[in-house]
Formats: C-alpha cells, structure tokens, sequence
C-alpha cells in the first residue's frame, strides 16, 4: 500500500480509539454505584428476557422485593444463547453482584457459570428452571404438585373410567415430573381397576397439533369411550378439545392443563376444560428477590426460611423452595382475572350469560 | 476437402477483441474471421485464450472491447439469447445439457414449444427432434430417457442437433470429440462435414492437432492471449502449426532444428 | 454407435410375457408403484396389529386430514430441492404466518368489521397466502441475488421467523379463530358432505379419463408408440376405481350422523397436488426447475433467467406454506409459537421418501404426497397401537433411511429415469 493510502487511514483510526476509549469511560458509570459502600446488588441472568411473562410477571416482582430492601438490581439477557448467559453471568459478577438469580437457558450449559460465582463466594439461585449444583439454590413451581392438582380436579368429577394421558416433550424432565405426580394421585384408583389407563403419549415439542393428532388415535382406537384426558399443559389441553370437538365430546370428557393460558381460561369458562393450574410468576418473582438479598446478607442456604432439601433427578440434594400453584377451576376464575392474566371480557367469550360466577 | 470461399463478406468478423479478468489479459486484441462453409480451427495451449474469445461470441461473455460484426454488420452480443438470435450457436465443451431431462427437452431448453394455452407441447418436441436426428445420426432411438443415460456421442449428437435445429449460420465447438472414443470421433467429424457442407461455418476448438487437420480449412493459433496468426492448412505441416503453439513462431519465422526440437 | 446396450423404448407385444415387461408396457412409474404396495403393506400391517381398526373409514379419514398439511408443503418442497437448494425454514414460517393470521383474524379483523363477518376468513387466507409469498420470496431473493447458500438462509429463517411468531401474540396462544376459517381445517362440519364428494369423484374420473384418452390421441397424432389398449383401458379402471372407493369411504364416515364426505383440507391437498404437478410437468417454469436442477450452468446458457427462476420456487414455497398454515391453525381451532417445530424435516422426508433427491434434479410431486401419506400412516397408527412417540421416531428413521437407499439402489440399477 502506498503511504498517501496508510496516510488516509490515520483519521479513521482515530476515530475508532476515541470511540472505544469513550465507550470503557461511560461503562464505569452505568451500573449504578458499584463502589457506593454498604448498598447490596443482585444481579438477574435472564434467558430470554423478549418472553412476556418475565417482563410482565417476574422483573417487577423481583425488583419490588429488592426495592423493599433497599437493595440494588442489575441485569442482563442472554437471547436464548447459552454461552452468551455464561458471559454475562461474568459480567454481573464485574459488575459487583452481591447474589445471582439465574433463569437457565440450559441448565448443563450454564454449570461452570454457576461454579465460578459460587467460588468467588457469591450465591446463585436456580430461577424456575433447575440447575443441578447441589451449592446453588433451586426456587421453583412444584412441578409435581402440579401434575397432582391436575390429577385431583379431573378424579373429583371422574373417579371411574377411562383416561387418556397427554404428555409433554421425552427429552424435558418437566414432562416426566408431572406425569408422576399425576400417577400419584391416580394410583389407587388405577390398582383397584376403577380406573383404566387407555392411551398414553409423549408430545413432541408439546406441540398442539401433535397432541390433537394423538388424541384422534386414542378416540379412534377406544371408539370414543374416554372419559377423561390429562394434558400437561393448556396448549395440548387444546389440540385435545380440538379433537373431542370434532366428535362432539367437548365439554363431555374431562380435560386437564397448566399455564393459565388465555384460551384455556376461557376453555375452563366455557366448561370444556376442567381445571388450568396456574403458577403465579410474581409470587415466584417475589420470593426470588426475597431469598437473593437474605443470601447476599450472608444467611446461609439451609437456613432459608421455608427451605427444605430437594433430591434431583441427578442425585443432588439442594436447598429449595417449591412453590404452591393454585388449580383454577369454573369456581374460582376471578382470581386470574384479578391478576390481570386476562380481561373478563377475554375470559367469558362465548359464555352463556349467569353460567359462570365470574362471568357474572 | 471444399476450397472455402474467401471472397465477399465473412460471416464472422471478430475485430481486435479485449477481455480482462482483474488485471489479467485472457484475450489481448484479436482478430479472427470466418467465411461460411469453412471449418476454422482454434488452437493453442492452456490459457491461450480461446475459449475466452469464442465466448464473447456466444454471448456467455461480453467483450471489454473490440468488435463483432456478422455479415458485415456490427453485432451486439450481451448473452446467450443474443448470440441465438443472430445464428450463433455454441457447443461447448461441458456440453451444456442437463443430464436429468431427455433429449428432445434438452433440445428446446429455453425455447421450448407451447401448446395455444401456454403448456409445454412435449409430443411437438419430440416429434422436431425426431426429425432432425432422422437426419443427423438415425440409430438414435432414446428420445425418452434421461440424457444422463446415453453414451458420449449421443450425447454430442443432442448438442449438434441442437444447434442445428435452430438454424445455426454459425456454430461454435469447443473441444468436440475430446471425451469420445474414435468411433464416436469419426462420427462427430462426418457430421461437421456434412454442416460445412450446407453453407455453415463452424469455429473449432481443439487441442488434438490430428483432428485439426481433419477437418480444418484454415488454422488460427492463439498463445498467451495473442493472436500468433492464422494460417491455410493445406499450406503448413503439423509441425509447424505446433511451432506457432508452443514457441509462438509463425512458420515463416521457424528454422528447422527449432522444429526438430519440438520432437525431442 | 452402441444403442443396442441400452434399454429402448416399448416394444408392442409379442415375446416372452413377463411381469417386467406387463409393468414396462403399463408405462407406471417404478417408484410410484413402489410405494403404493409399500403403503399397502404398511396398512395391512398396523390393521391386523391394530385389531381391526385401521382400515375403517374413521381412520382413513383421519389419516387423510392429518396428513395434509405436511403433504401440501412437501410439494413444494419437491421443487426447492429439485433445484438444489433445500428450505430449513418451513416450520418457523408456519408458526409466524399462522400466529399473524389468528392475530388478524381474532384481534384486529373483529375489531374494524365485527367478530362472526362472513369476510374474515377470506380476507384472512389472502393475508396469509401473500406474506408466505412475501417470506418465502425474501428467501429466495437472498438465495439467488446476494448469492448466500440456501441452507443458511433458511437455517437462519428457522430462527427469525420461530422468533417472530413468539413476538407477534407475545407467546400468547391465539384462540378460537373465526368461524368460517376453521371450517379449512375439517371437523365435524369442514368437509363437503357425500353428494359433493361423489360430484368431485366422477369428474375427477371422467379427467383421468380423459388425460388418458387425449395422450393416446396425441401419440397417435405423431406416430409414437402406444400403450397396449388393455393397458390403458387396465390403468384408467383401476384409477377410476381408487378414486370413487376413496369416495366411498369418506362419505361412509358419520360422526354426530351427518356423512362428511371429502374433508376441507383433503380438497386443497389434491387441489395443490394437481396445481403443483401441472406446473411442474407443463409449464416452462417447471421445466427451468428441472434444468436447473440438473445442470445450472447448461440452464443459464440456454437463456433461463436462473435468479428470477429460484426466487419464485422459494416464494412458491412460501405460498405453500402459508396454506399449510391455515389448514393448522383451522384445525387446531388456534394458533402458538410451538406449532410446526421440526416440521421441515417431515417434509424433507416425505419428499425423500416420494423419489425426490437430494443432489437435485430428480422428483416427483404425486411422490412426495405419497410420502408424506406413508409417513402419517407409520406414525398414525403406531399410535393407533399404542407405541409411544420415542418408538415412533425410530421407526420413522429408520424408514427414511430405508427409502433413500432404495432410491439409490434404483437409481443404479436402472436406466430409465424419466423427468417427473
């Protein structure tokens, strides 16, 4: 190159010098008073933060609580990439995270994470999804309670008869939590014949259309005799209705979900699901916060109030707090609504007039 | 072997043609010409040029510079379509056919011929094709199968066929009979003869210089871009036209140890 | 010059009679009727296994809506790996079409015209078919005129438009849809009844009827060789046949008492089928596919505008998707985020299944469907005998694995390979 060219470069470099030195200036000052003595901070890793329920849910319960306790919040959102959560893991810890809260986009991925801020002695709490670090905290739903509401409300309108389960993705833990606790609750009535398991399936992806397929197969092969169905979630719950809707059985057989999706809360409404268990994320927000500044205090894990100790699927015993959902049935959908999850209005679409008490 | 007519107008004229890539100079001022029913061969090593120059012919890529002109006039030849249009049809040496479709579609790729509702007239094509392979090569009988199925001078047969159903004045071969046994070869060549003979004229490119001698009436040799000249093949032997190949001397210019040379 | 070695075309009667050459006269595709016997056995097998229930009319019909969506995006999909590229991104692009259509339809179409508008499904399915063009045609302009490899772009797809469709309703689902709309997804009330279903099968026979008369007449015309007239007169009673026992069946399914005959979305599958096939075998832009496919560099110096070519196969795609989409969503009486995760690849492998090659250059439309009905009958009625999605999945692999390799095999070991 001739040096007229090397010359022509100059200005440009040191633009991009000026540029970068700028940017390392402003980013000391940006995370809010690292360095301001006594304040704690907990910084929030995030999966994903574009998912609405964290924005609408779960942000503003945890700040609420660190707000209450005067304490400072940071965070960061991986994008759904792994190796990005590990790095801004790192970077709230640089950024003088006293606590983490971390919502694992994979939990394996995200171990060595976890690891290193543990050894730099700052605790981390397993956010909603599990983290098998037996040094970390879990808070989460009861998954397995969940799968038992879900069980109970269908027994209690049908103790005898045939069931059909709908199952979550094989390869998510979740799925095999909730059917066990489905089977809990079932157990007796099974042994004892009241109960008869006539179809069975995992869900690909929990794709609705999928469980819609598959349960056009178990009405085909049982000739329409099912009386209940218990969907893991209210997406399947709707590829079911879908199906027994085309057989003019919606309504007629009793179907389970979770999540406290809209259209399963006007389903519940209308009376062709019977229960949605819903987990309410600000309670989870709430506790996280909660738990995270009384571990950045130096309490220590065990002594948590509510904690009890949790086997994992891998064998780790850690501290935890599992969370209570609430089984919304037709009797009580005002709570949903007083959650805002939905408008009334949402809710009772296509609802007969004085059907349903929160219909009005 | 016909005496082409040299007087009158050339069907082809290439005047003085330019092509670049970067700053490398494939065909540097060229002027090559073609008369109808003569064979004119190309020849020259590797990266002489020669496809480049027939290129800016058939269209598939434009001159820098330089002038084309056919008949006497000016041409301008951008793509292939052009190049179609005003009679110039190329073989070339990938042969250009689409081994998963059948002959005659091969044959009409582009220009196939519809129904009155716009659909492809596949028996019409068939039946074209029919007809001019009954005059080419009439042991063809595969007009149903894939080209990838057929043989090397079948094959060649569907390319000259091809070109020749479209009423080509002017037809370009870029190594023919390379990839053909000499059965096929001999075939290949009949046909050529029989082109020369209904008026066509043909630019041959070749690196056998049997072949050359074969079929060409004059001998154009181009090295590293250049034209080094183009000779009367009755008025030059092998050896000398391997002369202008390899060392760029025109026969004049050569001595005979030089010559002796190119067999040691 | 050495034809001798190589198979000619039919010679008419006489000489040994095998079942080569009775198969050979017929003029069938090989690999077509391939998979019909494939599909037979496969049918056979799960109705014993079954006990009895896979080959009733309920189940057929089941069979035959579920496995419409995959069968009409697949007929695409034939002509994108045709040409040699592939389409990663099909899944994603249903969900973000079908979220946005449910969205349009549910929130802002009863907003501005009313809720139950006997326009809103139309006005909805148009949306859908031109932002699938939109998409698809996005694709395809990157593929063809930035020059990016189409396995990124539709890898790339995959992520974007999976992204956009959990934007769109915020990971919301979309439910109910209107009224009209999910009648496209068949139910107890989306088919068109037996009176019409028998309409549509005679007309469809007196077509193949026809189709058939007017090649021998056109043969004729030219003096080609034809087909023994027992052979035409064979194939058209027994396609005659196929079709109005089809017939027969749907119209003899009555859940809720009411014959339904022809389900919605089985309709637009064999509408798209015959559309797509025509364009595929009788359309220049169909043969520019092929050629394309089969040597790009001979395509573009025949004059074939290849860019423009690839882009309208990708848009076409997008198109297909979209009608995809809506027979879903329909169905399902709702649209998510979730829906269509891993579908590409039940498409590429229908499409694979049905005789369509990977390298490029070889397919067929009619296999693909094919393909795409063998795949849902495997997983059908795995289901039907209760083994479980992991067993599905092996089953499935191992079956594509299967076909690939007999296409491989017949590619070998045959000559004739004719062009769809």
């Amino acid at each position: 190159m001739s040096r007229t060219r090397l010359r022509a470069f100059v200005p440009i470099i040191a633009i991009v010098v000026g540029t970068m030195a700028l940017a390392a200036c402003d980013s000391g000052d940006d995370d809010g008073g690292d360095d301001g003595g006594d304040g704690l901070t907990v910084g929030v890793s995030w999966n994903n933060y574009n998912e609405e329920r964290w924005a609408k849910s779960d942000e503003p319960a945890i700040k609420a609580a660190l707000t209450a306790a005067g304490v400072e919040y940071i965070s960061a959102d991986a994008g759904s990439s792994a190796e990005q959560q590990l790095a801004d893991i790192e970077n709230l810890i640089a950024q003088g995270a006293d606590a983490l809260i971390i919502l694992a986009q994979d939990g394996t991925a995200v171990l060595p994470g976890v690891q290193s801020a543990l050894e730099q002695g700052i605790p981390v709490i397993a956010y909603d999804r599990l983290i098998e670090d037996p040094g970390a905290f879990y808070l989460t739903f009861d998954n397995v309670e969940v799968g038992r509401m879900q069980a109970r409300e269908v027994f209690k309108l049908v103790p005898e008869g045939n069931y059909v389960f709908i199952k979550g993705n094989a390869a998510d833990a979740n799925a095999d939590f909730l059917r066990g606790g489905q089977q809990e609750i079932l157990q007796e009535a099974i042994d004892s014949g009241a109960i008869i398991n006539v179809g069975e399936s995992y869900t690909d992806n929990w794709d609705p259309a999928v469980a819609q397929t598959n349960m056009e197969q178990f009405l085909t092969a049982n000739n329409n005799e099912v009386d209940a169905v218990v969907a893991s979630n209210d997406g399947m719950a709707g590829g079911v209705v879908a199906a027994l809707e085309a057989q003019g059985l919606a309504g007629v057989v009793v179907v389970s979900g979770q999540d406290g999706d809209q259209a399963a809360l006007n389903r519940v409404a209308l009376g062709t699901q019977a229960v949605s268990v819903w987990k309410d994320a600000r309670d989870l927000g709430k506790a996280a916060g909660e738990i995270a500044v009384a571990l950045a205090g130096g309490t220590e894990l065990g002594s948590v109030t509510g904690a009890i100790v949790f086997v994992t699927p891998g064998g780790n015993s850690m501290s935890s707090i599992l969370l209570p959902p609430i089984p919304i049935t037709q009797d009580n959908l005002n709570l949903v609504v007083d959650a805002q999850v939905l408008t009334t209005e949402e809710l009772c679409q296509g609802v007969t007039a004085g059907s349903v008490a929160a219909c009005g | 072997m016909t005496d082409a007519s040299q007087d009158g107008t050339p069907l082809v004229e290439l005047r003085d043609v330019r092509v670049s890539f970067g700053g490398v100079h494939a065909v540097d001022g060229v002027t090559i010409d073609l008369y109808p029913g003569e064979v004119v061969a190309l020849v020259g090593g590797n990266g002489a040029g020669k496809t480049t120059l027939v290129r800016t012919l058939s269209g598939a890529h434009p001159a820098d510079s330089g002038e084309i002109l056919i008949e006497g006039k000016p041409a301008d030849i951008r793509t292939p379509r052009d190049a179609k249009d005003l009679g110039v049809e190329t073989i070339y040496q990938t042969l250009a056919l689409a081994e998963n479709i059948d002959a005659p579609s091969n044959m009409f790729l582009g220009r196939e011929l519809t129904t009155r509702w716009r659909t492809l007239d596949d028996s019409a094509m068939e039946s074209e094709a029919r007809t001019i392979m009954g005059r080419l090569n009439p042991r063809f009988q595969n007009f149903k199968i894939a080209v990838a199925s057929l043989s090397g001078g079948q094959r060649q047969s569907v390319a000259i066929a091809k070109a020749v159903y479209f009423n080509a004045r002017i037809l370009i071969m870029d190594e023919p009979v390379a990839a053909l046994g000499p059965a096929e070869t001999a075939q290949v060549n009949e046909l050529v003869l029989q082109l020369k003979a209904e008026g066509i004229g043909i630019f041959l490119i070749s690196h056998d210089i049997h072949d050359v001698f074969d079929l060409a009436d004059r001998i154009s040799v181009m090295l590293h871009g250049r034209l080094v000249g183009t000779v009367n093949k009755d008025d030059v032997t092998m050896d000398e036209v391997l002369a202008m190949i390899i060392m760029g001397k025109l026969p004049t210019e050569v001595t005979d140890v030089e010559l002796e040379e190119l067999h040691g | 010059m050495g034809d001798t070695t190589l198979k000619q075309d039919p010679a008419p009667g006489g000489g040994a009679f095998s079942l080569a050459d009775t198969i050979r006269a017929v003029e069938v595709d090989l690999r077509i009727l391939g998979m019909l016997v494939a599909l037979a056995v496969i049918w056979l097998g799960f109705h014993i296994a079954s006990g009895g229930l896979f080959l009733t009319p309920r189940n057929l019909w089941n069979l035959s809506v579920q496995t419409s969506t995959v069968g009409v995006m697949a007929t695409g999909m034939v002509l994108v790996i045709v040409s040699r590229n592939i389409d990663l991104s099909v899944g994603s692009m249903l969900a973000f079409i079908g979220v946005a259509t449910a969205v349009l339809q549910k929130n802002i179409l009863s907003d501005i015209i009313g809720f139950d508008h006997p326009a809103i499904w139309i006005i909805a399915v148009g949306f859908a078919l031109i932002m699938g063009a939109i998409l698809g045609g996005f694709q395809g302009w990157v593929v063809s005129y930035i020059g990016v490899p189409s396995f990124i772009v539709t890898l790339g797809g995959l992520l974007v438009w999976r992204g956009a469709s959990w934007q769109v309703a915020s990971g919301q689902t979309v439910a109910p849809l209107d009224g009209i709309f999910r009648l496209l997804g068949g139910g107890s009330r989306g088919s068109i009844g037996a009176t019409l279903s028998w309409i549509v099968g005679i007309v469809a026979c007196v077509g193949i009827i026809l189709l058939l008369v007017n090649k021998r007449r056109q043969r004729h015309q030219y003096g080609f060789p034809v087909r023994p007239l027992w052979a035409e007169i064979g194939l058209g009673v027994i396609a005659c046949s196929a079709v109005l026992g089809a017939v027969a069946i749907a119209s003899s399914y009555a859940p809720l008492d009411r014959a339904l005959g022809i389900s919605n979305p089985v309709l637009i599958l064999i509408g798209v089928t015959v559309i797509m096939t025509f364009i595929a075998t009788r359309t220049r832009f169909g043969r520019s596919v092929y050629a394309i496919g089969g040597n790009p560099e001979a395509a573009e110096l025949a004059g074939i505008n290849t860019r423009r070519t690839i882009l309208l196969v990708f848009a076409l795609m997008g198109v297909l998707v979209a009608v995809g989409a809506v027979i879903q969503t329909a169905r399902l009486n709702a649209a998510t985020s979730a829906l269509g995760t891993a579908l590409e690849l039940s498409v590429i492998a229908a499409a694979v299944i049905g005789g369509t090659s990977l390298a490029g250059g070889v397919g067929s439309i009619p296999g693909a469907v094919l393909g795409a009905l063998v795949l849902q009958s495997l997983i059908s009625g795995m289901v039907l005998i209760g083994a479980d999605a992991p067993v599905q999945r092996l089953v499935v692999g191992v079956v594509l694995v299967f076909a690939a390799a007999i296409d491989v095999f017949y590619r070998k070991r045959t000559e004739r390979l004719v062009a769809t």
